[in-house]
This record gives C-alpha cells, structure tokens and sequence, in this order.
C-alpha cells in the first residue's frame, strides 16, 4: 500500500467517523430547534436592497435565540440565495418543505411568493414575504402568505393622494416589467381615474437598468409633473440621475424598494427635492423605542456594518414571527395551521414604531394601512408626512 | 470463445443491448428505479441534507432534454442556443393545451412535442448555411426572440407573472405528489433513452453521424443535408419540448424567468459534461449539472451552525465553484463523463489482469 493510498483510507475513516459522531451528537439534543427557510437575494436583480434584509433575518435569529427563544426553543433560519430566479425559489420550497420539515418561511420576492402561493396553501406552510403585493392579503385566496408592512397598493393610493394635494394633474408610472414592479399599477391606475389625474403611457425600466434616458425623453411629450418609480434603489437612482441630466421637471415618488439610505451615494444631490417616497417603515437609526434594541445589538453584533432601512423591514418580519411562534407555542400548537392562527390573533402588536401598529384577523391578510412619504432635502432624508388610509373592504386583495 | 464483441449479422448490430450482461444490468437498474428508490428517498434525502426525490424527478426531465441537444449537437454536430427557449415552447404549449383547452394530458404532452419541433424545424432552416459559430448566433437569435414573445405576448402566455399549470391527470388519477409524479418522469425518461439509442443505429442516426463527421462525404454518398439537419432539429426539438412539457406539469408555474439564454448554455454544458454523441452521456451531464448545485449547498449549511453569516459569503462562491468545476472537467475530461465511464468499465472487466 502506497502512501498516497493509505492516507486516503485514513482520511476517508476520520471523515466517517467524524460524520457518525456528528449526527449522534445531534440526536442526543433534547429540544430541537424550530427550523424556518429562508429564502433570500444576495446575489440577483434586487440583491442590493436583499442583502441587508437577509442580514437581519440572520440577526434576529441570533437575538431571538439569545432572549430565550421560544419557550426555551431555539430557532434555527436556514437562509438560502436564490439569486432573485423563480425556479431556484422553488427548489428551495421543496427543499425545506421534504428535508427540513418546516411549517415557516421567510420569503422574498413578488414573482416567487405568487408562485409558490397555491402549493403553500396545500402544504399549510405560513409564508412570510418580503413581496408587499396586495394580491397576497385576502386569506380566501392565500392564507398562509403573510407579509410585515404596508401594501404596494395601499402605498401607491397614498402616493397619488399625496401627489394629488401637491397639485399635480399629470402622471406616469414607471416601473420594471416584472410581477413586482407591475404588482400595484392596476391599484394606483384606478385611484389616480378617481382623483382626476391624467395618466400618460407607462414607462417600462428594468431593475438592471444603467440608462433610463429613452424612457425619459419619451415620458417629456407628456411631461407629466409627477412620476411613480416601481423598481429598486440601483434602477431608480439612474432614472434620478437621467432626468436631471435631461434638465427635466418631473418629480419622483417611488415605491418603498426604490429608496433607502444608499439613494444619497447613488444619486448625490440631484435627488434633492427631486425624489420622493412611500414607506411605512422608519429609516435605520431614527428615535423610536424599538430602534434601541436594534442598534444596541448591533453594536455587539457587527459594530462596523452600515444598515439601511431593508434592516428594519427583515428585522421586523423576523419579530412578528416570533411573536406568532411564541403564541403558538403557548397554545401548544407549533405547526402551519397554529402559526396561522396565532398571526391572525395579533391586534394591534407594537413593534416599537419600526412599523405602523400590526394586525391580521382570519378575513384580512392587511398587516397596516399607514404610509409614510419620505424625501431627499439638503442631501438628508427628511419625513414629509405619515398618513393612513381607512381599512376598505373594497381594497382587499388588488 | 470470442475475446470480444463481434457481430456475425445485422440484427446483433443493432440490438440496444449488446451483451447479455449488459441487458441484465440495466433491467435491474430500471427494476432499482421503480421498486427501491422511491421508497428510500425519504431516508435518503435525512441521510444527505437534499431533496433526492426531487433532485431524481429533476433528473429525469432534463435528461430527456439533454438526449434531445445530443441528436442535434452530439451526433448531427449542429450547435444550438436555442434549446433553453424551446424548452419553454414545450412547457406554455403543454400548458395552455391542457389548462385551455382542457386536452387530456396524453394528448396534450405529445402535441406540445410536436408543436416544439415544428419551431424547432423553423429555427433549424438557417442549418443549411449556416454552420459553427454562425449557426450558433442564429439559434441564439431563436432564443431571443422566443423569450421575448414568452414575455410580451401577455393574453396567450400570462406575461412576466407566469401562468400557472396543475398536475396532470391520466385516466382520472392525479399525478398530485411528487412521488406520484416520479414514476410518469421515469417512464418518460427511459423511453426516450432507448428510442434514442435505437434511433442512433437506424439509416436516419447513421446520416446524422456522417453530416457531423464530414458533411461534404455525406453529402457525396447521397446523404440528403438539408433533409436530416431539418429532421435532426425536429427530433431534438420534439424531446425538449417534451421535457419543458414534463416541467411545466412539474413546477406548475410557468414563466419565462426559466428559460432563458442560461439554460440553453446548461443544456450545451450538460452534454459536453457528460460526452457528446453518447446517449450515456446525457444521462451522466444531467445528473452532475442538477445534482452540483445541490451539493454545493450542503457544506455551506453545515458550516452555517458555526459561522452565522456564511451564507451571504457563499452566496456568489457558489457560482464560481460551479464555473470552475466545469473548466477542470474540460481540462482533465475532455471527452466527457462517457469516456471515464468506459475506461473504468474495462479497467474492472479485466481486472486484475489488465495490463
């Protein structure tokens, strides 16, 4: 026997055993963890904004697991890439639903959560997105979808209502031609026919976008005062630039995805006064009570990284779930159906003012109805306003 | 007794399974397939950390579709980077027969395969001019072109949300679960191997292996060129649409986000991988292009219990590792999986008297 050979048994043998020591090890745990997917974009079309959600799903697991868990549980996120592709998502899915036996995900986009939305509702897994789509909130269609936050519908009508007192009376939708940037149209479309507004033709920019400029000069004929960005922060920081470079007059209100603390590197000073939000969640380090623990533990955590808001939208799904967990738990029932119903049973929960107050009922998926518009001044972002609409059944689902 | 293979007639030519031998192996590996591994799939995807019921049936459908580039690229020696799209030409038509106008799924599989190879034969015209690298730029053309229509032509296709599919339904039996629809992957998947490999020996294979070797004597020994490239494409066409309808079915939603210029790349990737020209060889690209991913992400779990955030790290090295992997094996494997398979074959059949 060669030496070659012998040291390939010897390591083969060492790894073998290792492995055996290793599930033994495993099963001699008393508590198993509460597994959950994570189904996350680090490396795809919106991994810009992805990353620093993924990160606070990270974290709160990490903080959960430090205060007690639930019950004495530990969970335990599995976080995947799936690079933003609708068929990764779904291996993922019967990955975590076949091998690791989950009743919980953490989900990502609009494309993938409308995808998966049946087959979640026949395996009873609560899924929690990071897609806001409207479509997601009416239980008697899906369920088990959940997301943390304020619809994409609910906050283009608070959009065109707040575009409509600023006094504008022509409009255009620009957005990418993908199921999330399309998601809210029909919604802010019929809102903006009930205001009075006047609604050029659409603009379609993709979320890799690096030049907008064709759209733009094609928007000019119509030279609408107002404009709606559907894409993320990278594609719409170039469509801010675009317009300056083209000395247009147009202002920008965008969707929550297309604006966070980055927007400042990306655009610079040109998005003063030019670039508008809609988001019901607060900025990364502004005063409100649940801030304090967020920024206290990232102190310990990672004391260098820089958050932005994407954060505080991960974070906060990250809670919501643990407060379904923990009820759950309490009520002795850990499983999809029981998580449903403990999420259903929140009325009201505070998340310390990192979201609007937070309830679901078994007849309506709409976690909050209370927006805010935010804007780029004096190349800070400034808080224009906080409104809420009221809760029509009317707008359920669309 | 004969120290080799050797044929006295045409008939043991053309037999699929040249040796006693070889035809009881694979009929207990078929027998393996049906009776064993479904049922140990459960135990097994606990043991590995990955979904091996899923990865098989993932299998089983691209192997059909790599068997399909390997007509046209392997053995008929037109390049394609096309396949990816027509895939999807197979799935929406799959799709739309069976959630439109209400085919039975028998119908309406086969007929998605036809109606891919009807595209595939139109996309194939350029074959009689073009060859290499033009041909290549032409079929990339088909790509675009398709994926556009798959996105754009929103009434017929349901735009970039994508259209949703059930399972199908043979005989008033649902197909609903995964292990169900393991044994309809499976049976599809074997048929096409062995037509293809019996079409491989038929007057149309043997044309299509002299078009690739040296067009110019094909066509001098009354090889009609433009006859067999066009049915070359057809054929090939006609599995993948097949796959994409098996797909669809699979995944049940259907959206152009699948199919796109990447896959037509996997899909030459698997067949270079696995050997081109061999039917074997498709086999083996498949099961390493669908299973690599899957086992790359295994370590990055296991390591995920000590170190929190290696995910987001691992992230991009995944694609890297991937790129890599397939460089070493064109380096060290140029011939494929199919050639390591044979020498290892006969290293063991003359062991330990080989010299």
């Amino acid at each position: 026997m060669s030496l070659k050979r012998a040291l390939i048994v010897v390591l083969a043998l060492s790894l073998a055993v290792g492995l055996a020591f290793g599930c033994a090890k495993k099963k001699a745990e008393v508590l198993e963890p509460i597994t959950v997917g994570g189904i996350f974009d680090i490396t795809g079309a919106t991994s810009a904004v992805g990353k620093d959600y993924a990160q606070a799903c990270k974290d709160a697991e990490r903080y959960i697991n430090e205060s007690g868990g639930v019950e004495g549980r530990k969970i335990k996120l599995i976080a995947n890439d799936y690079a933003y592709k609708i068929p990764e998502a779904l291996n993922l899915y019967k990955q975590y639903r076949d091998v690791n036996k989950v009743f919980a995900i953490q989900g990502w986009g609009t494309g993938d959560t409308n995808a998966l939305k049946e087959q979640i509702t026949k395996d009873k897994i609560v899924y929690i997105s990071a897609s806001y789509d409207s479509a997601l909130t009416n239980p008697k269609k899906t369920p088990y979808n959940f997301f943390v936050g304020t619809s994409y519908s609910d906050s283009i009508r608070v959009a065109l209502k707040f575009v409509k007192d600023q006094g504008c009376s022509k409009f255009v939708f620009i957005y990418p031609d993908h199921p999330y940037g399309k998601a809210p149209i029909p919604a802010g479309k019929a809102i903006a026919k009930d205001l009075g507004i006047r609604v050029g033709p659409d603009e379609i920019v993709g979320l890799r976008a690096i030049d907008a400029t064709t759209q733009l000069l094609h928007m000019k004929k119509f030279n609408p005062e107002w404009a709606w960005l559907g894409g993320t922060t990278p594609s719409c920081s170039v469509i801010i630039k675009d317009a300056a470079k083209l000395g247009l007059k147009t202002k920008f209100i965008s969707n929550l995805w297309g604006f966070d603390e980055n927007i400042l590197k990306m655009a610079g000073a040109v998005a003063n006064e030019r670039f508008y939000s809609t988001n019901p969640f607060t900025f990364y380090g502004l005063s409100v009570p649940g801030m304090k623990t967020v920024l206290d533990l990232n102190k310990k955590y990672s004391p260098k990284a820089v958050h932005t808001v994407r954060y505080i939208q991960g974070w906060s799904a990250m809670m919501v779930m643990w407060e379904g967990l923990k009820r759950a738990a309490k009520a002795g029932q850990l499983n999809g159906p029981g998580l449903k119903a403990a999420l259903e049973s929140l009325k009201d929960f505070s998340t310390g003012g990192l979201t609007p107050p937070i309830t679901f009922t078994p007849t309506d998926h709409r976690p909050s109805m209370g927006v805010s518009i935010y804007k780029v001044a004096g190349g800070k972002i400034v808080k224009v306003t906080s409104t809420s609409l009221p809760r029509k059944a009317a707008w359920l689902g669309w | 007794m004969p120290s080799g293979l050797f044929h006295t007639s045409y008939e043991k030519d053309e037999q699929i399974f040249p040796t006693l031998w070889l035809k009881y192996w694979v009929w207990g590996f078929i027998l393996f397939l049906y009776l064993v591994l479904p049922f140990i799939a459960p135990a097994l995807s606990n043991v590995v950390g990955i979904n091996v019921l899923h990865m098989v049936n993932m299998i089983c459908i691209f192997v059909v579709g790599a068997h399909g580039i390997n007509i046209l690229t392997g053995c008929t020696g037109q390049i394609s980077l096309g396949h990816g799209a027509f895939m999807g030409v197979g799935a929406y038509a799959a799709a739309i027969l069976f959630m439109r106008f209400d085919l039975p799924f028998f119908i309406s599989l086969p007929a998605a395969g036809l109606i891919t190879a009807g595209v595939g034969m139109i996309f194939g015209i350029p074959s009689l001019r073009l060859k290499g690298l033009y041909l290549a730029i032409a079929t990339m053309a088909a790509q675009f072109i398709i994926n556009y229509g798959m996105r754009n032509w929103t009434s017929l296709t349901g735009g970039s949300g994508g259209f949703s599919v059930k399972r199908p339904e043979i005989f008033g039996y649902v197909l609903d679960t995964d292990l169900k629809y393991y044994f309809l992957v499976l049976t599809v998947a074997i048929v096409a191997t062995l037509v293809m490999k019996h079409l491989l020996m038929t007057k149309v294979g043997r044309a299509f292996f002299a078009i690739r070797d040296r067009y110019l004597s094909a066509q001098i020994m009354g090889v009609n060129l433009f006859k067999y490239r066009i049915i070359s494409f057809g054929i090939s066409s006609f599995y993948v649409g097949i796959a994409g309808g098996l797909f669809a079915h699979y995944i049940l939603v259907v959206s152009d986000e699948h199919f796109t210029m990447w896959l037509s790349i996997q899909y030459l990737a698997m067949i270079i991988i696995g050997g081109l020209g061999h039917v074997i060889g498709g086999i083996f690209g498949t099961i390493f292009m669908v299973l690599l991913p899957e086992l790359l992400r295994v370590p990055v779990e296991l390591l995920s219990d000590v170190y929190p955030n290696v995910f987001a790290v691992f992230g991009t090295l995944r694609e890297m590792v991937f790129g890599m992997i397939i460089i070493v094996f064109l380096i060290f494997e140029p011939d494929g999986l199919a050639a390591r398979w044979a020498t290892t074959r006969d290293y063991w059949k003359l062991w330990p008297f080989s010299y």
